[in-house]
C-alpha cells in the first residue's frame, strides 16, 4: 500500500513560509486517511453483510417454498400410515373348472405394537393373552416394557379377536389391514393350491406371495394387478376333487396305508380333474417343511408328482401295446413263460412262483406274467423300448405347473441292458411318477396320442400330441386291460356300467438299505373308463397297504388298490356325468308280472 | 476498534433508557412467544398445564431479564465478555464431569432452581467473545494467519466439549454462528473457500469410502444418512419423525385445519410434539398462512437486529447483534427445515415457540444484549 505522507513537504514548506501552523496539515491528513479507512471497512462490512442477507433471503425462500409444496402435495386426510401403501395385495383368485372359489383374498389385521405410545403396558399384555392363548405373557410384558419401539403381534386375526383388542383401547396397539389368502375349501386340493404367505411387510399392508403348487409356480400372473379381476381357472373339478379325495381317504384307511395318491385325467386334453395326495395339510395354514425324518411322509409331500416309485406291473401293458404297434405280436400270439429264463445271468421269476405255460399276450397281460413281458421287451430291443418310453413322457420331470413337479426326477438305470428292458418291461428299474403313469395310460385310452398333463383349464376339447402306437395297437391293450378287469388280477375292479380296464402293479419298496422289502410295497392301479371310448384315466397308488381280512396280510394291487379305484370309479362317474351302459341282462329274469 | 465511552455524548441514561428500546424487536419478540404459548395451549389438549402456563412465567421471567440487560451499558458487557467465555467452557467442562443425564446425552447442570444448559449459554458467549475479539484486533491484522488461528481455537474449544456430550446439532451452530461471525468481521474469503472445499471434500471421501476396508464412518452412521437422504425408507425407525411431521403438514394445507383441531400431534403420532417437533402443530392447525407468518415474524425479528446492527457504528455492538441474529436464525431455520425433511433431525428446537426453560432464557438475555447495543449505540 502507498502511504500518502501524513507531512508532505510540498506543503508544509509553503505553509511554513506563510507562517502557517504545519500541524493542521498533519491533522488534516490524518482526519482523511481515518475517514478513508473507514469507509474501506463499511464497505467490505457491507458487502459481507450483503452476502449475510442474501443468505438468509435464500434460506427465506426455500423454506417457505417447502412449506407450501408440503401444504398443496397432500391436501388430504392425515395418513398415518401412508409409506406402506405403494406394496399391492391385490391378487388374482382361483377357480376350479366351473369358476367355483378355490382361493380367494380375505381381508383381515395385523395386530401391532408400538410401546412407547403404550398407556398400561402390563395390563395390556394380560388382555392380550386372554384374547391370544398362545401368545406367552412374561414376553409380552418385556417386549412392551423394553426398548422396542415396534412389534408384531399378530399377523391375522379373526373380526372378533379385533375387536377384543380394539376393547383394550390401548393407543399403543395398532392395527394394519391385511390381505390374506384364504382357501375357502380348507383342505381339498391343498397339493395343487400349494398355499401362499406373507412377503414385503408394512403396516398397513402386506405381499402375498405363493410358497408351493400352483401359487408358486403362477406367482406373476396371479400378483400381477392387471389381473386382478381375472381368476385363473384350473382343469379340477371341486365336486370330483372333493368326492375323490374322500373316497381316497377311506380307502386309505380301510387297506391300512400310510399314503396315497390319485390321478383323475381327461384322455383327450391331459387336463388333470382330480388329483389327490394323502395324507393332506390346510394350505390356509400350511405346516412348517419337516427338518427331521423322511421329506415323503410330510403331509407337504405330494405323491402325485414328487413321489417317483417303480410302479411295477402297471408297465406291462406298454410292452404288450409296443410289440403290437411294431408289428411283432398280435393279441393272440402266443409266448412262453415257461421256467427257467435267465437274462444276463438273473432268473425272471413270476409272482408266487407260478408258472403259466404258454399263453396269448392278452394272457400275458391278464396274469401279469414277469416272463411273458420280459420276452415282448426282448423282442422289441433296448433300443425301441426307450424310444417308445421317452415318447411317452418317462425321461423328464412331469411337465406339470406346480413347483413341486419338477422335484418328481424319473429315476433312470445307468447301463439299459438286456435286463434293464426285461426288468423295466414290469415295471421295475425305472421310477416316475403317477402323474407320468397317468400321462401314459392316457395316450393308450385316446388311440395313441401323447398327452401332456395340464392343470389349466384347456377351451379346446382335445390336445393330442404326437401319435406314439398306432389305433389298432391302442385298441388291442384296451381290450387286454379290460379283460385284466373281467377276468384276470384286478377282478374288484369290475364297475358295472362303466366299464373298467387298467392293470395293477405292486412293487415291493426299496429298502435304503439295500434289496427290496418283503412286506412294504406300493400298490398301483391304472385304469380307464369306460373301456370302450375311454373318456378318463384313473391313477390310483397306495403307499405300503395291507388288507388283513384273510388268512394272511394281503398287500397286491388286486386286493388292495383295485377296491378302492373301483369305488372312486363308481362316485366320480355320475359326477363326471358319465351315465352307465346296463348291458341287458338275460329275459328270463324280469317277468312283466313280477312284483318283486 | 472502539472509541465508545468516549465519543458518546447523547446516550440516555436512568430509566429513560426503556423508552429507548428497541420497541418494535420486542414486540415481534412477544408475538412469537405468543404463538408458543397458544400452541403449547393446544398440544396439551386445551390446557395450560403443563406447557403454556410455565412457558408463560418463563417468558415473563425472560423478557424483565432482557430490560435488565439491556439497561446496563454495552461496555460493560464488552469488558466481561472474555470472562463470561471462560465461565461457559467451564460449565461445559463441568457438565462433562458432574452432569446429569437426559435423553441419553449429558447436557445439564441442576442449579436447584432450573436446569442449566451450558452450551446453550455457550452460543451467546461465544459471538459476545467473537465480538469483542474483533473489536479489540486492529482491523489490519485480521486476515493473518496467526490472528485467524486464535478465534478458530476459541470456536473449536467449546464445539468439541458440546461434540462430546453429543450433541451434535448444538455443535453445528456453533461453529457455524462462530465462522459466520468471522466471516462478518472481514476475515479474508479465501479462508471460507478453503475450509469449504475441505468440508465438501471431506462429505465426498465419507461417502466414497462407504463399504471399503478404510470406510471412515460406522455402519449405523451411514443409514442414519441415508434414513435423512431418504425417510420413507425407515418408516418406523429413524425416519418416523420426519415421515409424521410431512404427513401433518400435507394435512394442514393452505389454512389448516383449525385451532386445536390437530391430528397428528394430538392423537400421539409425533413424540417431542411441544418441544422440536412443535412447528408441526402449528402447520397442521393453522396451515401453509400459519406457518408462513411465523416464518415472517422470525424474519422481521432478524430484519430489525441487521437495521440496528448496520445504524450502529460501534464495531462491537455491530458484530454482536449480527452474530446473535445469524444465531437466532440458524436455530429456526435449521428447526423448520429439520421438519420439513430439509435437514437431518438434530434436536434444535424453535427458538420461543418449544418448550423449554434454559434455552429461552438464554436467548433472552441474547435479545438484552441486542438491546443493550441498541440503547447504547453512539449518536
Amino acid at each position: 500500500m502507498i502511504r500518502v505522507p501524513l507531512r508532505p513537504l510540498a506543503r508544509i514548506l509553503p505553509a511554513r513560509a506563510n507562517g502557517e501552523n504545519p500541524d493542521a496539515i498533519e491533522r488534516e491528513n490524518k482526519r482523511i486517511r481515518h475517514e478513508e479507512m473507514r469507509d474501506r471497512m463499511r464497505a467490505r462490512a457491507e458487502s459481507r453483510l450483503l452476502i449475510l442477507g442474501m443468505f438468509f433471503v435464500c434460506a427465506f425462500v426455500v423454506v417457505g417454498a417447502r412449506m407450501g409444496l408440503l401444504s398443496i402435495s397432500e391436501p388430504m386426510e392425515p395418513r398415518a400410515y401412508a409409506p406402506g401403501a405403494s406394496i399391492s395385495a391385490a391378487r388374482a383368485d382361483i377357480v376350479d373348472r366351473n369358476g367355483a372359489l378355490l382361493a380367494t383374498n380375505f381381508e383381515t389385521h395385523a395386530l401391532y405394537a408400538q410401546p412407547t405410545h403404550m398407556i398400561d403396558p402390563v395390563a395390556a399384555a394380560e388382555k392380550l393373552v386372554q384374547i391370544f392363548p398362545d401368545l406367552d405373557h412374561d414376553r409380552l410384558v418385556r417386549d412392551f416394557t423394553g426398548k422396542r419401539k415396534f412389534l408384531w403381534i399378530k399377523k391375522t386375526m379373526s373380526p372378533e379377536q379385533m375387536q377384543a383388542v380394539h376393547e383394550i383401547g390401548d393407543p399403543g396397539l395398532m392395527f394394519g389391514p391385511r390381505d390374506m389368502r384364504l382357501y375357502p375349501n380348507g383342505t381339498l386340493a391343498a397339493h395343487v393350491l400349494g398355499g401362499a404367505s406373507f412377503g414385503k411387510e408394512g403396516v398397513s399392508a402386506a405381499e402375498v406371495i405363493g410358497v408351493a403348487g400352483v401359487e408358486k409356480y403362477f406367482d406373476n400372473y396371479l400378483r400381477d394387478p392387471d389381473n386382478a379381476g381375472k381368476p385363473l381357472a384350473l382343469s379340477l373339478d371341486l365336486t370330483v376333487q372333493a368326492a375323490a379325495e374322500r373316497v381316497l381317504w377311506g380307502g386309505m384307511k380301510l387297506m391300512n396305508a400310510k399314503g396315497a395318491t390319485s390321478v383323475l385325467m381327461d384322455v383327450h386334453t391331459g387336463e388333470v380333474i382330480s388329483v389327490v395326495s394323502l395324507p393332506t395339510f390346510d394350505p390356509n395354514n400350511r405346516p412348517r417343511p419337516a427338518i427331521t425324518g423322511d421329506p415323503s411322509d410330510s403331509p407337504l409331500y405330494n405323491r402325485s408328482v414328487q413321489g417317483v416309485y417303480e410302479l411295477g406291473s402297471v408297465f406291462k401293458i406298454f410292452a404288450a401295446a409296443q410289440a403290437i404297434d411294431l408289428g411283432l405280436v398280435t393279441a393272440d400270439t402266443m409266448i412262453d413263460t415257461t421256467p427257467p429264463m435267465r437274462v444276463g445271468g438273473y432268473p425272471i421269476g413270476e409272482f408266487n412262483r407260478k408258472n403259466y405255460g404258454v399263453i396269448s399276450v392278452t394272457d400275458v397281460i391278464m396274469h401279469s406274467s414277469n416272463r411273458g413281458s420280459g420276452r415282448l421287451a426282448l423282442q422289441i430291443g433296448v433300443a425301441r423300448q426307450q424310444e417308445f418310453l421317452k415318447k411317452l413322457g418317462f425321461f423328464e420331470a412331469t411337465p406339470f405347473e406346480i413347483v413341486e413337479a419338477a422335484q418328481g426326477k424319473p429315476l433312470l438305470p445307468k447301463q439299459w441292458t438286456d435286463l434293464s428292458a426285461v426288468t423295466i418291461s414290469y415295471g421295475h428299474g425305472l421310477s416316475s411318477s403317477p402323474m407320468q403313469l397317468a400321462a401314459a395310460y392316457s395316450a393308450i385310452a385316446n388311440g395313441g396320442y401323447i398327452v401332456k398333463p395340464t392343470i389349466l383349464k384347456q377351451d379346446v376339447r382335445s390336445l393330442q400330441g404326437e401319435r406314439v402306437m398306432s389305433a389298432k395297437a391302442a385298441a388291442d391293450a384296451r381290450m387286454m386291460l379290460r379283460k385284466v378287469v373281467t377276468d384276470g388280477t384286478a377282478s374288484f375292479g369290475e364297475v358295472p356300467g362303466y366299464a373298467v380296464g387298467g392293470k395293477t402293479g405292486s412293487a415291493d419298496k426299496p429298502n435304503p438299505q439295500g434289496g427290496y422289502y418283503k412286506d412294504r410295497n406300493i400298490s398301483t392301479f391304472a385304469s380307464m373308463f369306460p373301456t370302450n371310448d375311454p373318456k378318463y384315466v384313473l391313477v390310483v397308488s397306495l403307499d405300503e397297504p395291507v388288507e388283513t381280512s384273510g388268512d394272511k396280510p394281503r398287500r397286491t394291487a388286486g386286493w388292495t388298490t383295485v377296491p378302492v379305484a373301483a369305488e372312486m370309479i363308481r362316485r366320480l362317474a355320475p359326477l363326471l356325468g358319465l351315465r352307465p351302459t346296463v348291458e341287458p341282462t338275460t329275459l328270463a329274469d324280469i317277468t312283466l308280472t313280477s312284483s318283486n | 476498534m472502539s472509541y465508545l465511552e468516549y465519543t458518546v455524548k447523547s446516550v440516555p441514561t436512568g430509566f429513560r433508557k426503556i423508552l429507548y428500546l428497541n420497541w418494535p424487536l420486542t414486540i415481534l419478540l412477544a408475538s412469537v412467544a405468543g404463538v408458543g404459548f397458544l400452541m403449547l395451549y393446544s398440544v396439551a389438549g386445551g390446557s395450560y398445564m403443563p406447557w403454556a402456563e410455565p412457558q408463560m412465567e418463563r417468558f415473563g421471567v425472560g423478557l424483565v431479564l432482557m430490560v435488565l440487560v439491556g439497561l446496563v451499558p454495552i461496555w460493560f458487557w464488552r469488558s466481561v465478555s472474555s470472562v463470561a467465555y471462560g465461565v461457559s467452557v467451564m460449565l461445559l467442562i463441568a457438565v462433562e464431569l458432574f452432569g446429569s443425564i437426559g435423553m441419553g446425552a449429558q447436557r445439564w447442570i441442576d442449579l436447584g432452581f432450573m436446569r442449566l444448559q451450558p452450551s446453550e449459554l455457550m452460543k451467546v458467549t461465544l459471538v459476545m467473545f467473537l465480538a469483542a475479539y474483533y473489536d479489540w484486533l486492529p482491523p489490519a491484522k485480521k486476515s493473518r494467519p496467526f490472528w485467524v488461528l486464535i478465534p478458530v481455537v476459541i470456536i473449536l474449544v467449546p464445539t468439541a466439549l458440546v461434540l462430546g456430550q453429543p450433541d451434535l446439532g448444538t455443535a453445528i451452530l456453533l461453529l457455524a454462528a462462530g465462522g459466520g461471525l468471522m466471516f462478518l468481521a472481514g476475515v479474508h474469503w479465501a479462508y471460507f473457500a478453503a475450509v469449504l472445499a475441505a468440508g465438501i471434500g471431506l462429505i465426498a471421501a465419507v461417502f466414497q469410502s462407504r463399504g471399503t476396508p478404510w470406510q471412515l464412518i460406522k455402519d449405523y452412521q451411514y443409514r442414519r444418512i441415508d434414513t435423512f437422504l431418504d425417510p420413507s425408507s425407515d418408516p418406523l425407525g429413524a425416519g418416523y419423525h420426519i415421515t409424521q411431521s410431512k404427513i401433518a403438514l400435507g394435512s394442514g394445507g393452505w389454512t389448516g385445519r383449525g385451532f386445536m383441531q390437530g391430528t397428528q400431534s394430538r392423537l400421539n403420532f409425533l413424540p417431542e410434539k411441544h418441544t422440536d417437533f412443535i412447528f408441526t402443530t402449528l402447520a397442521e392447525e393453522f396451515g401453509f398462512v400459519g406457518g408462513f407468518s411465523l416464518l415472517v415474524l422470525y424474519t422481521l425479528i432478524i430484519f430489525f437486529c441487521v437495521v440496528s446492527a448496520v445504524n450502529n457504528r460501534d464495531r462491537f455492538s455491530s458484530l454482536l447483534i449480527l452474530g446473535l441474529a445469524l444465531n437466532f436464525f440458524l436455530f429456526f431455520s435449521v428447526n423448520m427445515s429439520m421438519v420439513m425433511g430439509l435437514a437431518p433431525v438434530v434436536g434444535v428446537p424453535l427458538p420461543l415457540v418449544s418448550y423449554g426453560g434454559s434455552a429461552m432464557l438464554v436467548l433472552m438475555l441474547a435479545f438484552g444484549f441486542v438491546q443493550s447495543a441498541h440503547i447504547h449505540r453512539p449518536r
